[in-house]
């Protein structure tokens, strides 16, 4: 989905500087991972807003200089008041930094596969006999004739209730 | 628009639909179907991309208060404690459903008899079964055959399983140690190429349609059929009501199109397939001087038991990857273990358990389901203890029928052609609750027998209404039942309802399966009773 600069025209250069001021404090870089305020600039925040245009409003709201220049304040006057705006701006960051190729890479995520089935292989769970031993204890459906767990055989029924 | 009624004129092109076109338009019946929604092109889905999960929280969520697409309509869910899902299409919800195919055991057909409440069904689950086989050969189910949770005979899923999964296998594993019932699960995905069509590739995306076509869904698997054997099928066609003449009999429907103008559809017989808020609500909105309280509610009924299926999600964690985002997101195992009632629990009914695959990483840092965030330079462990590493049990709980859980007409919400919007009214019974926390409990113990080093419980997931039922069950008794055995009305007797109106009670179980085999069984009636219908002159 490629799209214009078009949706980030609505956020302008101030709040691009508060939301990666966000971003590094939700997803800061550690254990091997980059911070998501380096991974999520014009290209990443451009892709989340194209596929997402709805979130644009709440995240210019969410970014708005009025709120100040503490983030974890930011977040924390948010996620009280403006649930909508708070997850917004969370999504836009952590859409921005996984579907990043790098992040992935690193995570081992190579995105939804399609993979090929081979549906004349043999079933583990068949060759270990787990089946089998499903079928042994013998049938669970309670058989509405007498409220009781239905006869496996002659003579054989077991009490449900 | 049309002049001459058609001989059937159908409401809703989802799952009850598409059923009753193909099978009576291959009968030779004049078939017309009115939906409000449009056909969908497999490109469109976005399962395949790189923006899935920001889209299926938006344009492809399960909600149509979520969407607020034109086709959708909005519905007041303040007062209920579970969230309606759906979604307005030619294929309808089965577009966006997961495919879990299982069938009612016979003991659903006999809630009242066995377990002293609710109701019984006016037929038995052995009625049922030839039609359950036929669907399965229409939609193209795949599964394994002589699960013990179910009588024995009859026609085996007509495809071969599919793959339980790396996570699917630890849990059938640990199933045998603790000796608990489990199964491949029935799924109406295809293993198989069949019917022309491709099978599924594993993405895990089968809630946000299938890029494949390997799901079924009636766009796919019946209306090009009931096309080609004559039906019309017209999309962007919204119902206002259904009218009457003298006589009682339903002559057509007022629909408006796209652009808001209004048509008269005649026909001699309507089917409402709309599901069990749509069809409630247009048999609200159809009331006249001659129907006050809506159209075939006589017996006050109509929008009334609603049922949503109560629906917790229990996730393990494991040290292991199992790649648990992919998979078929119908299920890969299921287990009966704890279906049937046992009093000493301290409630009636039970659930059936489901085993889903898990998301991707957005899932994993922001969850859907049961789960946390975690921000700062944990986040990075969290994702990667989630990510791949879940398996996650869906527990549908068996909704019991209550007439206070109901779908009313809005005085103030309308949808945008100025139509009154549906108004739920639903909460969770106690049992519903007793039932939930038990199966949590044993589906935890499941989780840990299997390796789980964590689980995350979801108690009462809100955005879990996939399930709709109810509002118009059938019975013999035209005094506390809106339709007879065979899905007409009692009140007229030229108006069917083939959806999940019909139920009864909600088993415990998805219930598209047994949607689509009433819905088959009703049209065979149909075709059967075709020279003895009474229709308007």
């Amino acid at each position: 989905m490629s799209g214009s600069a078009a949706p980030l025209d609505a956020i302008d250069p101030g709040r691009r500087a508060t939301f990666a001021a966000i971003a590094d404090r939700l997803i800061p870089e550690a254990h091997g991972m980059p911070s998501a305020g380096a991974v999520v600039g014009e290209a990443r925040l451009r892709f989340v807003l194209t596929a997402r245009p709805d979130l644009v409003e709440p995240l210019r709201q969410a970014l708005r200089p009025e709120l100040g220049d503490d983030p974890a304040g930011r977040l924390q006057t948010l996620e009280r008041d403006e649930p909508d705006a708070h997850g917004a701006l969370l999504l836009a960051v952590v859409g921005g930094y996984y579907t990043d190729k790098d992040v992935r890479d690193r995570l081992g995520y190579p995105g939804q596969e399609a993979k090929t089935l081979y549906s004349w292989q043999y079933p583990v769970y068949l060759e270990e006999g787990l089946i089998d031993q499903v079928l042994a204890r013998g049938p669970i459906w309670r058989d509405p004739a007498t409220g009781r767990r239905a006869e496996a055989g002659p003579g054989r029924t077991e009490e449900t209730t | 628009m049309a002049t001459e009624p058609a001989d059937v004129l159908i409401v809703g092109a989802g799952a009850s639909g598409g059923v009753v076109a193909r099978r009576l338009s291959e009968a030779g019946f004049k078939v017309v179907c009115l939906e409000q929604g449009r056909w969908h092109d497999k490109a469109e889905y976005r399962g395949a991309e790189l923006d899935w999960e920001l889209t299926m929280r938006k344009q492809w969520s399960t909600s149509p208060n979520v969407r607020g697409l034109p086709e959708d309509y909005p519905i007041d869910e303040r007062d209920a404690d579970v969230s309606p899902l759906m979604f307005s299409a030619v294929g309808g919800s089965m577009l966006i459903f997961a495919g879990a195919w299982p069938r009612m055991l016979p003991s659903d057909f006999r809630v009242r008899s066995l377990d002293g409440v609710a109701d019984d069904w006016p037929l038995t689950y052995e009625e049922l079964r030839p039609y359950y086989e036929r669907t399965d050969r229409e939609f193209g189910v795949s599964g394994m055959g002589g699960d013990p949770a179910y009588p024995p005979g009859g026609e085996d899923p007509p495809l071969p399983p599919l793959p339980i999964g790396a996570g699917g296998l630890k849990v059938a594993r640990a199933h045998t140690r603790l000796g608990w019932h489990w199964w491949p699960e029935p799924n109406s995905i295809l293993s198989v190429a069949y019917d022309g069509r491709r099978p599924c590739v594993q993405r895990g995306t089968c809630q946000q349609g299938c890029n494949e076509g390997a799901k079924a869904s009636t766009d796919l698997t019946h209306w090009p059929k009931a096309i080609d054997a004559g039906a019309r099928l017209v999309t962007g066609a919204r119902v206002r009501r259904l009218e009457t003449n003298a006589a009682g009999l339903v002559t057509g429907a007022t629909w408006l199109d796209d652009d808001g103008r209004e048509h008269f559809e005649p026909a001699r017989v309507v089917v409402l397939a709309a599901n069990a808020i749509g069809t409630a609500r247009l048999l609200l909105l159809s009331a006249s001087s001659r129907h006050p309280d809506g159209l075939a509610n006589s017996s006050g009924l109509v929008g009334r038991r609603l049922m949503m299926h109560p629906f917790a999600n229990v996730a393990g964690l494991f040290d292991e990857d199992l790649e648990s985002w992919q998979g078929q997101f119908g299920c890969s195992i299921e287990s009966f273990e704890f279906y049937e009632t046992d009093e000493r629990r301290g409630f009636v009914r039970g659930a059936k358990w489901g085993l889903a695959p898990t998301f991707g990483p957005i899932n994993a840092a922001l969850p859907s389901r049961a789960g946390s965030q975690a921000w700062g330079p944990d986040h990075h462990l969290h994702v990667r203890s989630h990510l791949g590493r879940g398996a996650n049990w869906g527990l549908f709980g068996e909704d019991l029928p209550d007439e206070a859980n109901q779908v009313a007409l809005s005085s103030s919400l309308t949808d945008s052609s100025g139509i009154p919007a549906p108004e739920l009214h639903y909460q969770i019974s106690d049992n519903s609750r007793r039932m939930l926390d038990f199966h949590i409990e044993r589906a935890s113990e499941s989780l840990r027998e299997a390796g789980a080093h964590t689980i995350e419980v979801d108690r009462l997931m809100r955005f879990s209404g996939w399930h709709l039922l109810g509002t118009a069950r059938m019975g013999d008794d035209p005094k506390t039942s809106v339709l007879d055995r065979w899905n007409r009305t009692h009140d007229v007797p030229n108006l069917y309802v083939a959806d999940g109106s019909c139920f009864v009670t909600s088993a415990g179980v998805n219930p598209t399966s047994s949607i689509s085999a009433l819905a088959l069984r009703a049209a065979d009636h149909m075709v059967e009773t075709r020279f003895d219908q009474q229709v308007p002159l």
